[in-house]
């Protein structure tokens, strides 16, 4: 089917082609070829992006959308996100919640990684085959299977934890405001350590055996062939998937929605839901929902400066 | 010393297998979670609730859903009326998905065949650029583009919803697919160029034939990136119509009746298609996602 199509595109090329009786040059073939993608990325991100600017500057509640006229606001939006409490306390969450996520991800990642690298078997081959599932779990499906998980009544968690031996009573786990946005971040890792795993890994396969004869030859240990030969090596990987999962992390939204919309009170309110509440929730402000989704840019963009720089560093050292 | 040898070898292989089956259980528990689940009644599931193996096994949830809400309307048989979209929302997920996938697929290998052979400067900072996009948190976008597309009237209909996640996808193929194109030798396109070929039939006829491995990758992560998408569908689209599986899905949060047994039989449901496809082409999917992040 794709070489039909194929087939279809190049006879009205020829057709172009034919008609100026010569090739077109390099450069104006590949403004051409890139100008669909082009198109679309300025509609969907780019405008956006200016259009939020204006948005955050004006006032636009749900009756400025129903009129259509925006009166200008000045710093408006903006004195009154920094005077809500709650943003402040969905920033501080944001911020915990990354953090939390992403070091248990990388030594998550960083160990079932070891484990596949290091370990042959039919075991070792069915966590290879079953890895990815997780990842490929849409995540608001994630968000709900954790609820039935953490559920205090009914839970998953305390059915096994009680078969176990290790409590005798069912525990609150979403109700107890301490560690509502835990279980969340739980939830989060289960679902995003594959493309930890995955990446890690690869790293892993690719350095030189080599290597670790030689240190075994000069009698390191186990773990010094690891820490000593190992660990620096996988570095690169190491905050390569730390940097993306850092900026995904700040984004979270499909399991705070799910799991726990927010609660219990804002015990897991993020920026990201912060923004859906005031945007797109009664009553309506997207004037402000815009100026705070200026904090989420603004963190990401650093991160994304941040990889860029590091990825064109390792690519260098690469080739 | 040979005991001492017999001795650690017995504790290597005990610790293989327990960090082997940790790993799995990691993996898998959750999942195991689900299925049983969903296949026990809610009454099972409370008279017995310290036991996390299921009691009896029925599959009456599964025939409940595919029944409809007309059957039985009393509390004990309660299904979210959205439900009845289930069908819909799935045939919605499906065209949507396929739809942005193949779209991106066109635009996607165009760019990167520009970028990667063609080696224009500005196409390479392209690159850059659309690498960074790749980390704009897609709720900050959200915000202007449902105000556009409410003036455009695309908000709850599915053109929308497919603008805009191939706008928002696209740059992830770009960079996809430019580093399986730049792995292909160059002296394969000089000698089509010498032979006569025009530069977009080097494209048609060598670039893409060789890589597709790399081309199947790409769509299986744009296919099933797009499906699990809820962000950009959840804004567009508030009317059952026009809801992908995972806005029906979001509307069961806040549902105070619904069943945890009921709950996770739609779960397994939902989570299928996605999590097949990433059984079968497990090794496109890993090809893909290892390409897109560390090689460019």
């Amino acid at each position: 089917m794709v070489l039909k199509g194929a087939r279809f595109i190049e006879i009205l090329m020829m057709f172009g082609l034919l008609k100026t009786g010569k090739e077109i040059s390099k450069s104006r073939l590949s403004f051409l070829l890139n100008l669909p993608a082009i198109l679309f990325m300025m509609a969907i991100i780019a405008y956006p992006i200016a259009f939020a600017i204006y948005l955050a500057f004006h006032r636009v509640g749900i009756r400025e959308l129903r009129t259509g006229k925006m009166p200008f606001y000045g710093l408006g939006n903006f004195q009154a996100l920094l005077q809500d409490e709650v943003f402040w306390i969905s920033i501080k969450q944001t911020f915990e919640f990354s953090i939390f996520v992403v070091i248990l991800e990388v030594l998550l990642g960083l160990g079932i990684a070891l484990v596949i690298h290091k370990t042959r078997g039919r075991m070792s081959t069915f966590i290879r085959v079953i890895m990815l599932l997780p990842w490929a779990v849409p995540p608001i499906v994630n968000a709900l299977l954790w609820r039935f998980i953490f559920s205090s009544q009914y839970g998953y968690l305390n059915a096994v934890l009680y078969s176990f031996g290790f409590i005798d009573h069912f525990l609150i786990w979403l109700g107890n405001p301490k560690l509502a946005l835990y279980c969340v971040g739980i939830a989060h890792i289960w679902r995003t350590t594959p493309f930890a795993i995955l990446l890690i890994h690869a790293a892993m396969e690719g350095i030189p055996q080599s290597l670790f004869e030689a240190a075994q030859v000069d009698g390191a240990s186990a773990w010094q062939s690891f820490s000593k030969v190992m660990l620096p090596l996988l570095m690169p990987a190491l905050i390569l998937v730390m940097i993306l999962r850092t900026t995904w992390a700040f984004q979270a939204f499909d399991e705070i929605l799910g799991i726990t919309g927010g609660g219990p009170q804002n015990a897991t309110w993020v920026a990201a839901f912060y923004t859906y509440r005031y945007a797109f929730q009664p009553p309506q402000d997207v004037g402000l929902g815009a100026a705070s989704s200026f904090f989420l840019a603004l963190v990401i963009g650093i991160f994304a400066i941040v990889y860029i720089r590091f990825f064109r560093k390792v690519q260098v050292e690469w080739e | 010393m040979g005991n001492a040898r017999k001795r650690k070898k017995i504790f290597r292989q005990l610790l293989t297998y327990a960090v082997n089956t940790v790993s799995i259980l990691f993996l898998l528990l959750p999942l195991v979670a689900l299925l049983f689940g969903s296949v026990q009644t809610e009454k099972d599931l409370a008279v017995d609730v310290q036991n996390p193996l299921p009691n009896r096994i029925t599959f009456i949830n599964f025939v409940r859903l595919f029944q409809g809400t007309e059957v039985e309307a009393s509390v004990a048989s309660y299904i979210p009326p959205n439900m009845d979209y289930l069908g819909r929302a799935f045939f919605n997920s499906t065209f949507v998905s396929l739809t942005v996938t193949l779209a991106i697929l066109v635009l996607g290998s165009l760019s990167a065949y520009s970028i990667s052979r063609l080696r224009e400067k500005w196409t390479t900072a392209f690159l850059y650029i659309s690498l960074a996009v790749r980390l704009l948190p897609v709720m900050a976008l959200m915000v202007p583009l449902y105000i556009t597309l409410r003036g455009f009237h695309m908000l709850n209909s599915l053109t929308g919803i497919i603008i805009t996640e191939i706008g928002f996808l696209v740059p992830y193929a770009i960079w996809i697919l430019t580093s399986f194109f730049s792995t292909l030798p160059r002296g394969l396109e000089d000698a089509a160029r010498i032979d006569g070929c025009s530069r977009i039939q080097v494209l048609l006829r060598i670039i893409l034939p060789l890589s597709t491995p790399g081309i199947a990758s790409c769509g299986v992560i744009i296919f099933i990136m797009s499906w699990n998408e809820l962000v950009i569908p959840l804004i567009v689209s508030t009317q059952p119509q026009v809801m992908t599986i995972p806005v029906l899905l979001a509307g069961l949060t806040g549902d105070r009746y619904l069943f945890y047994t009921l709950m996770m039989a739609i779960c397994l449901i939902a989570l299928t298609p996605t999590v097949i496809l990433a059984l079968l082409l497990r090794k496109y999917v890993v090809r893909g996602l290892t390409a897109g992040a560390l090689k460019g």
